[in-house]
């Protein structure tokens, strides 16, 4: 299939000690359909790729391309038109929750889609929320999925989730995932997600891209990669998943 | 004013640099300095501007106004110094007001072209809209970064630059003009303004003074609008590179 994007050589330097890597070149694709979980210990720059490929912060080395275009001849804004971001800690915009859904459309002088919208908000489990409620009163759980709504109406060609159901009880987590793969079938569009629940990696997705010690050290099809792993970190790492997610279950 | 009054207005130095003394709060040099460099550098001024007065030279009007919005955008200028060329960016806004608001006086008739009138009134004009400046960059300095996650979500979510920043211009366009118009209201009842004082101390007429007094105060209301606009309209190119992150 056509890669929708292309990271080519793309790296970072650590931000306080700008001698070293916080992620070593990488070149990789997504393409149109793709469903990636992006894994790893924390601190290896999964959230700063993401930035990275919406164009939020600045690659040290590297680039990117979106429909065989190098990132420097798009737009910031039309770039991030079609790689949209989800943060892990969603930012509600000034208004109620209504004036947040309708964002997309105020930007881009669309009409509001407010079908789409109410069907989002419903299998999100947030069907009954009053859209006249001032959005910054939410719950964290709550301004997470409003945040995810907003970014499927932007109808992105790749969605970038970073541990979008972190703040969600098991019922809602399930409701999103179940939104986003709906979502992501309809549209034909890429998900890149960074996740620390392998169980939600395996169930979502269909890469995976493993980083540790500075790298993108596995780009595997997710069925090999959770059933034998290549490396050895990728080993330890799941073993350590599932000795806590033993814990968890006890 | 006698030079023995003048010299007499020292007693106020003098409570000044006594409370210092006795409170221990080790101000004293810093009020020798400001005592000082306060009284040379009105006498120089004063000196200049009879000189300027009595020659009427446009020229020299014109190096004055530009001297005094140079000194005033390199002020502002230093509330935000990590933002690229914004002392140029405060020095185009202040010039734009000035030349809008001498525009405006001159062209109308309201006051007389001649220093007298110009240099005064310029002075006001360019001093007030310096503050507007300072206010505005503070503000905006503030919200690139208490708003920081707001200008993301936006960025995130497809926004161009300018519309990512645009609720937090409009905050700090707003914030910077209300002190102008606050005063305003109360103007007469709490404070009475420095140059009214001035006119009436010197023997003018309080109607006549008043007259002055409120020719100063739209101006300076306008004057505030035009400057925080200007410098909102500029804030687009400055605060966020091209690809929407912050200098600061």
């Amino acid at each position: 299939m056509t890669p929708l994007l292309e990271l080519h050589q793309l790296a970072k330097l650590q931000f306080d000690n700008r001698e070293e890597y916080l992620f070593r070149p990488i070149t990789s694709k997504v393409a149109q359909g793709d469903r990636i979980a992006v894994i790893g210990a924390s601190g290896q720059g999964k959230s700063t790729l993401l930035r990275i490929l919406a164009r939020l912060e600045r690659p040290d080395e590297g680039y990117m391309s979106l429909d065989g275009v190098s990132d420097k001849d798009w737009k910031p804004a039309q770039w991030r038109k079609k790689v949209c971001y989800t943060a892990q800690h969603p930012v509600m915009l000034p208004g109620t929750v209504e004036d947040n859904l309708q964002t997309v459309s105020r930007l881009h002088s669309l009409p509001f889609d407010a079908p789409a919208a109410k069907g989002y908000m419903g299998q999100l489990g947030l069907g009954d929320l009053d859209w006249k409620k001032e959005a910054s009163s939410l719950s964290g759980g709550e301004k997470q999925r409003v945040a995810l709504v907003r970014s499927l109406l932007l109808q992105p060609d790749v969605l970038l989730l970073d541990e979008f159901t972190a703040s969600l009880d098991p019922g809602s987590r399930e409701g999103a995932e179940l939104c986003v793969r709906q979502w992501a079938d309809t549209s034909k569009a890429a998900v890149v997600l960074i996740s620390h629940d392998m169980e939600q990696a395996e169930r979502m997705c269909s890469v995976v891209w493993f980083m540790a010690g500075g790298e993108l050290l596995e780009a595997a099809d997710a069925g090999r990669f959770f059933a034998a792993p290549e490396t050895e970190a990728a080993r330890q790492f799941l073993k350590r998943h599932a000795g806590e997610g033993e814990t968890k279950n006890v | 004013m006698s030079d023995y009054a003048l010299a007499l207005t020292l007693v106020f130095v003098g409570i000044t640099m006594l409370l210092s003394i006795r409170q221990k709060l080790g101000l004293e040099k810093e009020i020798v300095v400001g005592t000082v460099r306060s009284a040379l550098q009105l006498l120089l001024v004063g000196y200049i501007l009879h000189i300027v007065f009595g020659s009427r030279h446009p020229l020299l009007i014109m190096l004055i106004i530009t001297v005094m919005i140079a000194v005033a955008a390199w002020n502002a200028g230093g509330r935000a110094k990590r933002v690229p060329r914004i002392r140029l960016a405060v020095a185009l806004a202040l010039l734009c007001t000035e030349s809008v608001t001498m525009a405006v006086l001159l062209g109308l008739g309201i006051i007389e072209a001649t220093p007298r009138f110009i240099i005064p009134v310029s002075g006001m004009t360019i001093g007030s809209s310096m503050v507007v400046s300072g206010l505005f960059l503070n503000q905006m300095k503030r919200e690139t970064e208490s708003s920081r996650g707001e200008m993301e979500a936006y960025l995130a979510l497809g926004a161009t630059v300018r519309q990512a920043l645009a609720p937090s211009v409009k905050r700090a366009v707003r914030s910077s003009m209300i002190p102008t118009f606050d005063s305003m209201k109360t103007i007469g009842l709490v404070q009475l303004p420095g140059m009214m004082t001035g006119m009436i101390v010197a023997g003018a007429e309080p109607i006549e003074a008043v007259r002055y007094q409120i020719l100063i105060v739209f101006v300076l209301a306008s004057a505030a609008a035009i400057t925080a606009m200007l410098m909102g309209y500029m804030s687009y190119r400055l605060w966020l590179d091209k690809e929407g992150r912050p200098y600061i």
